[in-house]
């Protein structure tokens, strides 16, 4: 019995593990003295694995059987490969003891397609509700909602869930039906758009009457393939954008691809994932989200791609140098902010205390900011020359890597 | 009043921050800089000068709290605090300059001021102890035992305990724990009621794998932790082997008491 689950939790969380989100914060889901577990404002990153991504939710597949045949995944029907189900209570007491252990500070459930998308959100629903109705538990729960199930359950999964996922995988209609013949945009966007609606309508509830349940507290977030199909980077940012924009997303992610399907002469032929370009879209994704930029500022119909160089701001600052210099002393918040080298917590950094004083490079130095880069687009008196103008091509050639960049990920997944 | 000499004398106190304010209260009377402001559990013997040990009393550590919030904010005080259990050496002397300074502000802004040397070295080091908190919300691991106590042996780097006790109580406020600091020996327990700081006696712990003895073990306990460190093992993505930015986010000095890097026969 024990080395059953033990083979099944084997199986199904490496099934899951080509699920990159690990968010599990932007929920309140308050305490209850003498119950299990709350969940955090910010979310907790309890363990990290080798490939160096986070740990905060026991992620796992209800089961990888799978009815579809999607080029890109791993649990495609026509793979053979070694298959398991969990039970309900399985599922439900491996969460709970992982978390009593604070292991994990939630659950996020997914599935392979069995039997229906009815069928399968059925059973993800039961595992939600038995957690939250007969343990109490108050931990995290993020849930997919399996494209093609029906309103009413996607409603009630709301219900128990903090968050809810609809991955798109690939970022065009054509490809995606090209690679996953059985799927097509409009059965991820509806339900996307169905969520969407759903936490409005829910907001003007509680509004009206605190009691009311919550519905998805944490939003809804989803997941793109890069580098599976050949759409551009222009393509993601746009797609990604609208998701902001027009479904609210909480969090769009993007994962790079690996070729875990050989000889399928859909899929490119790579090597190893594409990490940089991953990185870049990441770097694009929060200029988007914390930096005031719109996705046509980054990239536009003559640059497509990210430029694996250099980031992304400062590559908008090249192209831009008329922006520039910048005086710190003086600028708004929005325009240091768009400074490379300088991020949200120095930006605030530097506003909240120029007004005693004037900021110098040791105090910009303390502050985190990455002279390398910030000292081309700032005024201070300490400069050598006093710069009046950007050079792009001087500033180019300065800050040109004199190596290929590594595949070097940067800390994005620590913000659980 | 607030010409502060420096001094050879070594001012000595018990170790709390209580003690610490007590100190820092005796400074200010005689208006000296000590030469060095330290618990007396560091080793004294290579300083020079004259050390003088001082007492503790709650009274006088109030009146320094309560100038303290009085000169900035109740939040600012315990931000101070904060800075104080991060144990790092000089911590004490930084603190009594920031102090210094701002009792003599008269603006009432100074500890607003991050431009300000002292001010931002604190905020600094407060913020790396918040870190520490913050992490160790997560690297907590509890070991169940047969009467249903839940153990976790940690070894930080600040003296955080306390730091931790509001997290867990709230989100195990249904279980009995202990979260036991090995290093500093002091743990918080919560009884499912109160947090209460505990120093264990004749413990049934190995202190160096931070196991709980195998007689007084949850009976499913070993069977949990292997599924999480076989789980551990089952998520890692060999394709995008990233060990460098797994031991940035998850330093060596941190794994000793967590099970899925402490696999047998790893």
């Amino acid at each position: 019995m024990k080395e059953q689950v033990l083979k099944k939790l084997q199986v199904l969380a490496d099934a899951a593990k080509y699920d990159v989100s690990c968010s599990s914060s932007g929920s309140t889901r308050p305490a209850k003295d003498g119950a299990l577990g709350n969940a955090a404002r910010a979310g907790v990153c309890h363990s990290f694995t080798e490939d160096g991504r986070c740990i905060s939710l026991l992620k796992i597949l209800y089961t990888n059987y799978c009815i579809y045949d999607c080029a890109y995944c791993i649990n495609r029907r026509s793979n053979d490969l070694p298959r398991a189900a969990f039970s309900v209570d399985e599922l439900v007491d491996l969460t709970l003891n992982f978390y009593r252990r604070n292991y994990i500070e939630g659950l996020f459930l997914s599935s392979g397609v069995v039997v229906s998308p009815d069928h399968t959100m059925e059973r993800l629903i039961a595992v939600a509700r038995k957690l939250r109705n007969e343990h109490h538990f108050n931990g995290y729960i993020h849930m997919k909602a399996i494209p093609g199930a029906s309103a009413e359950l996607v409603a009630e999964a709301g219900l128990w869930a903090d968050r809810l996922s609809v991955n798109i995988e690939i970022p065009s209609e054509n490809n995606l039906r090209l690679l996953a013949p059985e799927k097509n945009f409009g059965s991820v966007l509806s339900p996307m758009n169905q969520i969407h609606q759903g936490i409005v309508v829910n907001k003007e509830e509680r509004r009206k009457f605190r009691k009311a349940p919550r519905f998805v507290p944490a939003g809804q977030s989803t997941q793109l393939i890069v580098g599976a199909s050949p759409e551009s980077d222009f393509d993601i940012l746009r797609l990604a954008s609208g998701f902001y924009k027009q479904q609210q997303l909480k969090r769009v992610y993007y994962s790079g691809f690996v070729p875990v399907n050989l000889n399928d002469s859909r899929l490119p032929a790579l090597l190893k994932p594409p990490l940089v370009r991953e990185n870049r879209l990441y770097q694009a994704d929060w200029l988007m989200r914390f930096y005031q930029f719109s996705f046509d500022e980054i990239l536009d119909d003559n640059h497509s791609f990210l430029d694996p160089n250099f980031d992304p701001k400062l590559t908008w600052a090249l192209r831009n140098p008329a922006f520039f210099p910048i005086d710190l002393n003086t600028a708004s918040y929005e325009m240091i902010l768009r400074v490379p080298g300088i991020g949200v917590r120095s930006a605030k950094l530097i506003v909240t205390n120029r007004r005693f004083g004037s900021i110098t490079f040791t105090h910009l130095k303390r502050m985190g900011v990455a002279l390398k880069r910030a000292r081309y687009f700032i005024l201070c008196r300490e400069l050598p020359l006093q710069l009046k103008e950007v050079d792009p091509v001087y500033i180019r050639r300065k800050l040109s890597p004199s190596i290929q960049p590594k595949a070097v990920q940067l800390s994005l997944f620590e913000h659980a | 009043m607030h010409e502060m000499k420096a001094s050879s004398l070594s001012l000595v106190y018990d170790g709390s921050y209580d003690g610490f304010l007590c100190a820092v209260f005796e400074a200010f009377e005689r208006r000296i800089l000590p030469q060095a402001l330290l618990p007396a559990s560091r080793p004294l013997q290579l300083l020079l000068g004259d050390q003088q040990m001082l007492e503790t009393h709650p009274n006088l550590a109030e009146r320094v709290r309560k100038g303290i919030i009085r000169k900035s904010s109740p939040r600012n005080a315990s931000l101070l605090h904060v800075a104080f259990l991060s144990e790092l050496p000089g911590v004490e002397l930084l603190l009594l300059r920031y102090l210094v300074k701002l009792f003599a502000d008269a603006g009432g802004r100074y500890w607003q001021n991050m431009l300000d040397e002292e001010v931002f070295e604190v905020v600094q080091i407060a913020r790396k102890v918040k870190k520490e908190v913050h992490r160790f919300n997560g690297f907590v691991r509890f070991q169940e035992t047969a009467d249903g106590m839940f153990f976790a042996p940690i070894d930080p780097d600040h003296n955080i305990i306390r730091l931790l006790a509001r997290h867990f109580r709230t989100r195990f406020s249904g279980q009995q724990w202990i979260i036991y600091d090995t290093k500093r020996n002091y743990g918080i327990y919560y009884d499912l009621h109160t947090v209460q700081e505990v120093v264990l006696q004749n413990h049934r712990i190995n202190f160096n794998a931070g196991n709980v003895a195998g007689e007084v073990k949850a009976l499913d306990e070993d069977f949990y932790c292997r599924l999480w460190q076989e789980y551990y093992d089952a998520v890692n993505i060999l394709e995008r082997q990233n060990h460098r930015q797994m031991t940035n986010l998850m330093p060596r000095r941190y794994w000793k008491y967590l099970p899925e890097k402490n696999k047998a026969g790893k």
